[in-house]
């Protein structure tokens, strides 16, 4: 899953034929003047400056300003452009044109086992929740686009009438090709306004998804996708993030603030059980973490590195289960090495070490870690007869 | 029994070196059970034709690399599965010709990071031909006793451990990789082991549901329960309570759920495998996952935890109800050892194996290399240098401060000599012609012998003669040398003379004279020849090579490593040389005629071949 920016999404909507308002991204304020000289509706149309960022609850933190004339809409930008809000930034803002329109619709496609389906409803807007059983749905089998005239007949049954009808299937059956074609796993426009005095039509605002792993098949992606845990990603995610990129294997690392348990455990299903087992004994994970595949040590060491500078932690769970193929002594190895570099800097102080793990060269990977202990580590070391979640346990009853 | 992969799979591999390492365990596993090779061949086009080496145990197999599957298939009729361990962007092509491919039944897909679309799409395809597509990102098939698919099971120790030598009751349903291993260790700490394990990879959309493998596990008479292991997202453990509340089955269900931490984590925060994303208003979250279970009768513990009582529970069910009736256990000693390598006997003691070289000089088996016994940063670090080195290398000692001062005389004095020598011309020549630096070195190289430069060793060695069988009798020794030798090496000069002396002997002579303390019996020996010669003939001066022998002789270098520096001096002088031309991008060079004396026949008329 990889959530887009509006910007991005209104750039592939463009590309399909889907219609969306006039709509520039700027990081510079003084940019939007000189866009204002050159573009008639910046400086005719009312505007909407939203941060363009990947930040919940815009409205709410006064990032989205709506209404605006020109010269407020410079004004609105200046303010937010630097914002900061807890970890993230506002660096950029989209500016776009608040069509006047008549009604609101709503219409979204999402990806399921077999195919996607469509939902259209004549209810859109802030209230489209409430109108939730005026939706009307159409399931879109892999491969088989519907025709203009079934999406047609979707929209009469949805409420549509007439001419707007067949807009609205000619703008669904574009949204089922930039659906498929660009590899998106969820689009929805909420709403999809219309203009009825010029029949305009606009998706005035978009969340759109898109597999991030079929991006070797879109060269014009030149965006990166959003964090998807409702905040930026911080600074120490976005390092691991790019170790993370360039080596066989994986590292992966989320930063939950404010717990006490950090979690530096392999595997993608094992790691979920190692949080679930905390929180199961009432206790508060301070991260997610999950190497896997056979990474190559300094991966793991830069891993182990950045879950020993997490403030306030209690306690780190060496755990995973028993491996297929990922080596414990060499990834053993950073996360020795790990820790030795973060006690050297004062890390880990009052830090209880438990640690869970078989696989290859089982033996050898425990047996150098334990080591540690000898080292003036608080370190607890068990292998494969000690049931895999157990360590949680015991540094939780500790 | 077991469902899915059994004794008769015989099995493709698509892709390289991944594909080729989960061979070699593949291997492994069908030497522990005794079965035949489960691989027959890969496809790989960038290695098409090429064999690769695959012990099953002590047993070197050969399997060979085809360019695509077509070939290999007609190769190897028997094959009826694929495994896919290409990459992302090439791997569906490889499913979809695999699902295609009349023989193959099941394919199991290795790969991850294929988009969600691909997944679909071949999962439609392989429903369309009737064929079994496991994963994407699955980890394999593990059939106990029977055939391992992929690397599932680990390294060969494990393989024992889980008792997957032998079927037991135990059918495993698993997203992830890991914690298939995981499962089928509980099964055989906790119960009798395992059937099979099917890991269907924790994409968002796999290939093949838990409830078609769960009908499966249900028709395989030998399992007699399965432990499911799922995750939030999704709906397949959901369908997988539909299916086990249906209808009255035989199989019981065990199962654990991961991801009700995703209940305390602040909204939207997701993380595991792609698939592991709760949907809108709870649904696919871990815990109404658990509940559907539960109340379809399976037994699921509140952690993963609880999860060895579970499967123990079921298991001591089982064998009070008579449906697993515990049979004598194998006896695990005679189960085969995976064969040892060289190295690996060697270390313990068991084996003699005659060396094929000795080497007295150096060793790099430690953290880094040492010379005659002396780590290189340590003598970086204590000041020691080059001469120093090839004292160690050559001589096996540490030259004296004043030897080593004298070695890098030695060196830097015969570096180079100008491009006119044979050697620094063979390198230019060589430079000229396009021809590579090792090679253009090598040119010049080849020029060193009895008439140029080789003449070091030469030197040393009749001088050191001299002082030894003619002390006192210069005109004995010339005499002896005429006689058996010929002219003596290291006296003579094409140009220089006793009034036109070669500074570089002059220096070197003096500097070891005066301001060493080196005893050299060689170099005394040999200016009191030069004294002889000369007055014969005024350019039967104590040429370089000479100098350079007696010396390195009076240092106490062994006499065949003489040479040496002067190859190792040169070589300074022909790096250089080359350099020179290809910054010049130098022409290629030929001689002109005028430079040639054609003394050849007349033009004549070829006769005929008789």
């Amino acid at each position: 899953m990889a959530k887009i920016l509006e910007g991005p999404a209104m750039k592939l909507f463009n590309k399909w034929g889907i219609p969306v308002p006039n709509y520039v991204v700027i990081m510079d304020p003084d940019r939007l003047a000189h866009l204002g000289e050159a573009n008639k509706w910046l400086r005719e149309s009312k505007l909407v400056v939203k941060a363009h960022e990947a930040i919940g609850g815009r409205f709410k933190l006064g990032l989205v300003k709506i209404g605006l004339n020109l010269d407020e809409a410079i004004a609105a930008s200046r303010e937010m452009i630097g914002t900061k809000i807890g970890t993230a930034e506002v660096r950029q803002v989209i500016v776009a044109e608040m069509l006047d329109h008549d009604a609101e619709f709503y219409v979204s496609i999402i990806s399921n086992r077999d195919g996607a389906e469509l939902l259209l409803s004549t209810k859109g807007g802030v209230d489209i929740e409430d109108n939730w059983h005026t939706v009307k749905r159409l399931f879109i089998p892999i491969d088989e686009n519907p025709s203009i005239e079934g999406l047609t007949e979707l929209a009469c049954d949805a409420g549509f009438e007439g001419e707007i009808a067949e807009r609205v299937g000619k703008i669904c059956s574009r949204l089922v090709l930039c659906f498929d074609n660009e590899d998106a796993q969820s689009i929805e426009i909420n709403p999809l306004v219309i203009r009825k005095s010029d029949m305009r039509f606009a998706a005035l605002d978009a969340v759109m998804n898109v597999d991030w792993d079929a991006r070797f098949r879109h060269a014009d992606w030149d965006f990166k996708p959003v964090s998807e845990i409702g905040r930026p990603f911080t600074e120490a995610e976005q390092q691991i993030m790019d170790i993370d990129s360039r080596i066989k294997g994986s590292v992966k690392f989320v930063e939950v603030p404010g717990g006490e348990v950090a979690l530096l455990t392999a595997g993608g299903g094992a790691s979920v059980f190692y949080a679930d087992a905390v929180v199961a004994r009432g206790g508060t994970i301070a991260n997610y973490a999950e190497y896997s595949g056979d990474p190559a040590d300094w991966a793991v060491e830069a891993l182990t590195e950045t879950i020993c500078r997490l403030p306030n932690i209690k306690h780190i769970i060496v755990g995973g289960a028993i491996a297929n193929f990922t080596d414990v002594k060499a990834t053993f190895s950073g996360i020795i090495n790990g820790f030795r570099e973060s006690k050297s800097k004062g890390y880990l102080e009052n830090v209880k070490i438990w640690v869970r793990r078989g696989g290859p060269n089982e033996n050898q990977g425990l047996a150098a870690i334990r080591k540690l202990q000898e080292e003036g580590f608080d370190i607890h070391v068990y292998d494969r007869s000690m049931p895999m979640t157990d360590i949680v346990d015991m540094a939780m009853r500790s | 029994m077991s469902i899915l992969a059994n004794k008769d799979t015989r099995a493709v591999i698509i892709g390289g070196v991944a594909g080729v390492n989960a061979a070699k365990r593949m291997a492994q596993f069908d030497f522990l059970i005794n079965r035949p090779l489960t691989i027959q061949a890969f496809v790989y086009p960038p290695e098409a034709g090429q064999q690769k080496e695959i012990f099953r145990g002590g047993e070197l197999k050969n399997v060979t690399v085809y360019s695509s599957l077509a070939p290999a298939l007609a190769e190897h009729p028997e094959i009826n599965t694929a495994l896919i361990y290409l990459g992302a962007s090439r791997a569906t092509q490889a499913a979809k010709e695999a699902i295609e491919s009349p023989n193959i039944k099941l394919i199991t897909m290795i790969t991850e990071g294929v988009p969600e679309k691909d997944a679909k799409r071949l999962k439609k395809l392989a429903l369309q031909h009737g064929k079994m597509l496991n994963g994407p990102s699955s980890i394999g098939v593990m059939s106990a006793g029977e055939c391992r698919l992929g690397v599932i099971g680990g390294e060969f120790k494990n393989l024992k451990l889980c008792n997957l030598y032998r079927a037991g009751s135990f059918g495993v349903l698993t997203k992830s990789g890991g914690l298939s291993n995981e499962a089928m260790w509980l099964c055989a700490q906790n119960g009798d082991g395992i059937t099979s394990a099917v890991a269907i990879g924790g994409d968002a959309y796999p290939g093949t549901d838990f409830v078609t493998y769960l009908e499966m596990f249900e028709n395989d008479p030998d399992t007699k329960a399965v432990v499911l292991i799922g995750e939030v997202g999704g709906n397949l453990e959901e369908e997988a309570a539909e299916w086990l509340a249906a209808e009255p089955r035989r199989i019981r269900l065990v199962a654990a759920i991961g991801g009700t931490c995703q209940e305390v984590l602040p909204q939207g925060m997701k993380f595991g495998h792609a698939g592991a994303k709760e949907g809108k208003k709870g649904a696919g979250s871990a815990r109404s996952k658990m509940n559907a279970l539960r109340d379809a009768g399976a037994l699921v513990p509140d952690t993963f935890g609880g999860l060895s009582k579970a499967i123990k529970q079921v298991y001591e069910e089982l064998i009070a109800s008579g449906a697993i009736k515990s049979e004598s256990e194998l006896d695990e000693s005679l189960l085969p050892e995976l064969p040892p390598s060289v190295q690996e006997v060697m270390r313990q003691g068991e084996v003699v194996v005659e060396p094929l070289i000795r080497t007295t000089i150096s060793d790099d088996r430690g953290e880094e290399p040492r010379y005659a016994g002396y780590a290189a940063s340590e003598l970086c670090s204590k000041g020691y240098g080059i001469e120093d080195v090839i004292g160690l290398l050559w001589n096996k000692q540490l030259p004296t401060r004043e030897e080593s001062e004298i070695i890098k005389r030695i060196i830097m004095i015969s570096a180079d000599h100008g491009p006119a020598v044979s050697g620094a011309y063979g390198s230019i020549l060589a430079a000229c012609a396009g021809i590579d630096m090792p090679q253009a070195v090598s040119a010049g190289m080849t020029m060193i012998g009895p008439r140029f430069g080789g003449a070091v060793t030469n030197a040393g060695k009749y001088f050191k003669l001299g002082v030894k069988e003619y002390p006192n009798d210069i005109p004995g020794f010339l005499s002896w040398m005429k006689k058996n030798v010929g002219p003596v090496p290291g006296i003579g000069h094409r140009v220089k003379s006793l009034r036109n002396p070669d500074q570089r002997v002059k220096y070197l002579v003096s500097y070891v004279k005066n301001e060493t303390a080196l005893h050299t019996p060689c170099l005394n020996y040999a200016l009191e020849v030069e004294k002889i010669t000369t007055a014969k003939k005024d350019n039967l001066i104590l040429n370089v090579d000479g100098t350079m022998g007696c010396i390195l002789m009076d240092l106490g270098f062994p006499e065949h490593s003489l040479n040496g520096f002067f190859v190792l001096a040169r070589t300074i002088g022909m790096i250089g040389h080359w350099i020179d031309q290809n910054n010049q991008n130098a022409r290629l060079i030929r001689l002109y005629d005028y430079l040639i004396n054609y003394a050849v026949k007349p033009e004549r008329p070829v006769p005929d071949k008789k």
